[in-house]
């Protein structure tokens, strides 16, 4: 069962609107234009080719359908130029689909395998790629998740998974991408970093001036559900055990990248706030004194919290640079 | 000694790169003449993959293999990917840039699939002076590969050897001449193959692909996922006597073996290549696993990165 139906749009009904094409007229270049179109619409239709070859679009351009497909496509000895059309079409889903499956794995996991193939199939129908390369092809899918989730149930149903297991699949799906794009993206790798001994000699009086560069690979990620954990259980060895989603509650992660491997973090809430403040280039005097206004700690607690953050973050390479301004 | 032809130098019996070596490549530096590596996947890199592809560079000769120019497509030509990919050639030197007679998508789309093009003059004239602005643009000479196929349109005017060798020969450049893919396509469209091999321009030829296939009963696709099959063998002995030897390069992308494996599967090439190539080894047979027909199967496997996460 997919758990999240994908809607097909509905298909107008197929209009000849183009008499069928001679073979020779196949060939100029409008027509390999229009040739071109044709197959990628037959063979990307979710129905399949034949189905797709009877489409408005598809007629419109060549008015073959269903039973006159060899007026475009030969047959073989063995197969059909339904059939043989049809190669492309099971291959355009099933490889993408695989290929979105590697890059969300512990979404994939997370869902199984069938209801992964539903969601990646409707995005793929959704948001068909429109780039030379793979490694964008997942871009747009955890907005697919949001945008086509269904409606959370009304707050007294009395099922509070089933009100929010959405929510956990979509942020599981930011996590993800948020890794994926990390991982291939710009790094701090062979570059000398500041130390948090650096930072921490700056004299408080200077505070107000001095900001920090963020690594250009850190990334902060609020969510719903506590996905980093799960993401931490669900990369390791399996147990045959059904690992928990965990009950909705605010999580704050950070997302960075050391020697090429990925690095997550989980962050508390003032962790997240000072360095969301930071990120956005506020000195550390006046981010601190932001975090001081809503921390619920005292300030000898937050001196000692602030060291400590500081220095883990300085090492993990949060950061690029200190500088005044 | 085989010179260069086409300005590409011959490198000898090479791999394809994959992300899956990658650790085996940097532990053991294995003793490959060369590795080909898949364009997209590096020109956009930041991370680890450039990083890997950096180092081995600095060790191995390279070829840039695409799969995204879509030379054939009736789409305007991508001059922000074919400035990733000067981009990329510049800093990785490459022996030559190869990519595949094909088109990937249409009105601003991509199926990520090699698709075949209507054989006639006037898609040859298209394809031609494409290429004619890619070689411009690259300042070199392309070379571009035979695909498999699976469909043929009842609008072609020319055979496939027809089409690749008026190309070759108008539009002055290079030929990948994929055995597999000939084998494949020749069996789904009821060609003979030996034939093909015999028609295509043999002085154009400056890089052989191999690779495995799965056969599907009435159809042959064209998987990457199986060892290299007896027929293709068969043809490749030809193939490498009437093109006087060529860099030759295995293709392994799905259910791919260790990279021992996979270098034995790729030596197995020596037997095929005639005395004046590996003489003590000619002659010798090669048993090639025989898997047996599958009902359905997935051609062209893709490429993407794999991640490394903690």
């Amino acid at each position: 069962m997919n758990p999240w139906p994908v809607a097909t749009p509905p298909m107008a009904s197929p209009g000849p609107n183009h008499p069928p094409l001679p073979a020779a007229e196949l060939v100029a270049p409008a027509e390999l234009d229009r040739l071109q179109r044709w197959l990628q619409t037959v063979i990307t239709h979710p129905d399949g080719v034949e189905a797709g070859s009877a489409s408005a679009e598809a007629m419109r351009l060549i008015a073959a359908g269903p039973g006159n497909l060899n007026i475009v496509v030969t047959a073989s000895e063995n197969l059909t130029a339904a059939e043989r059309l049809a190669i492309y079409g099971h291959a355009y889903y099933s490889r993408l689909i695989e290929c979105l499956g590697e890059i969300y794995p512990v979404l994939q996991r997370a869902v199984g395998k069938e209801v992964f193939d539903g969601f990646a199939f409707g995005y793929l129908q959704a948001y068909p790629s429109r780039s030379y390369t793979l490694n964008a092809l997942g871009k747009e899918f955890p907005r697919y998740l949001e945008e086509s989730r269904p409606p959370a149930a009304p707050a007294d149903s009395g099922s509070d998974i089933e009100i929010d297991w959405p929510l956990f699949l979509v942020d599981l799906a930011r996590l993800e991408w948020d890794i994926y794009e990390v991982f291939d993206g710009p790094g701090i790798e062979g570059r000398a970093l500041f130390s948090a001994d650096d930072l921490l000699g700056v004299p408080p009086s200077r505070w107000d001036q001095v900001r920090l560069r963020p690594a250009p690979c850190l990334r902060l990620l609020t969510t719903r559900f506590p996905v980093n954990a799960y993401f931490t259980a669900a990369a390791r060895p399996p147990t045959g055990r059904e690992i928990p989603w965990g009950r909705p509650e605010p999580s704050f992660t950070a997302i960075t990248r050391r020697d090429y491997v990925v690095r997550r973090y989980t962050l508390t809430q003032e962790e997240h706030l000072l360095l969301a403040s930071l990120l956005k280039g506020t000195p550390i005097g006046e981010a601190v004194g932001e975090l001081a206004l809503v921390a619920r700690m005292d300030d000898d607690l937050l001196a000692a919290r602030l060291n400590i953050w500081l220095r883990n973050w300085t090492a993990e390479g949060f950061f690029e640079s200190v500088y005044f301004g | 000694m085989i010179q260069p032809r086409l300005g590409c130098p011959h490198l000898g019996l090479g791999l394809g790169l994959r992300s899956v070596h990658f650790n085996h490549i940097l532990e053991h530096w294995p003793e490959v003449a060369w590795f080909e590596v898949i364009s997209e996947n590096f020109m956009d890199s930041q991370g680890r993959p450039r990083h890997v592809l950096r180092r081995v560079a600095e060790r191995y000769p390279l070829v840039m293999h695409g799969v995204s120019l879509s030379i054939g497509s009736a789409d305007p030509l991508d001059f922000n990917y074919l400035a990733r990919l000067r981009a990329l050639a510049r800093e990785i030197k490459p022996g030559w840039i190869s990519d595949h007679v094909c088109w990937t998508g249409v009105a601003g789309r991509n199926s990520h699939d090699l698709l075949p093009i209507p054989l006639t003059e006037a898609s040859l004239a298209h394809v031609v002076g494409r290429i004619r602005i890619v070689q411009d643009f690259l300042e070199r000479r392309l070379v571009l590969e035979n695909p498999s196929s699976y469909v043929g349109f009842a609008g072609s005017t020319l055979s496939e050897w027809e089409f690749i060798s008026r190309m070759a020969g108008e539009a002055d450049c290079g030929l990948l001449l994929d055995v597999n893919n000939v084998y494949v396509s020749c069996r789904n469209h009821d060609l003979d193959p030996v034939h093909y091999i015999r028609s295509v321009p043999h002085h154009r030829v400056v890089q052989f692909h191999l690779a495995g296939h799965t056969n599907c009963r009435t159809h042959l696709v064209d998987t990457h996922d199986h060892p290299v099959a007896n027929p293709v063998w068969d043809l490749f002995r030809l193939a490498h006597q009437l093109v006087g030897g060529a860099s030759t390069l295995l293709e392994w992308d799905a259910r791919i073996p260790s990279f021992d494996k996979l270098h034995a599967e790729l030596l197995k090439a020596r037997n095929y290549m005639g005395p004046n190539f590996f003489p003590e080894e000619n002659g010798r047979t090669v048993p090639v696993s025989d898997d047996g027909p599958v009902d359905a199967a997935v051609p062209h496997p893709l490429h993407h990165t794999a991640v490394e996460v903690q």
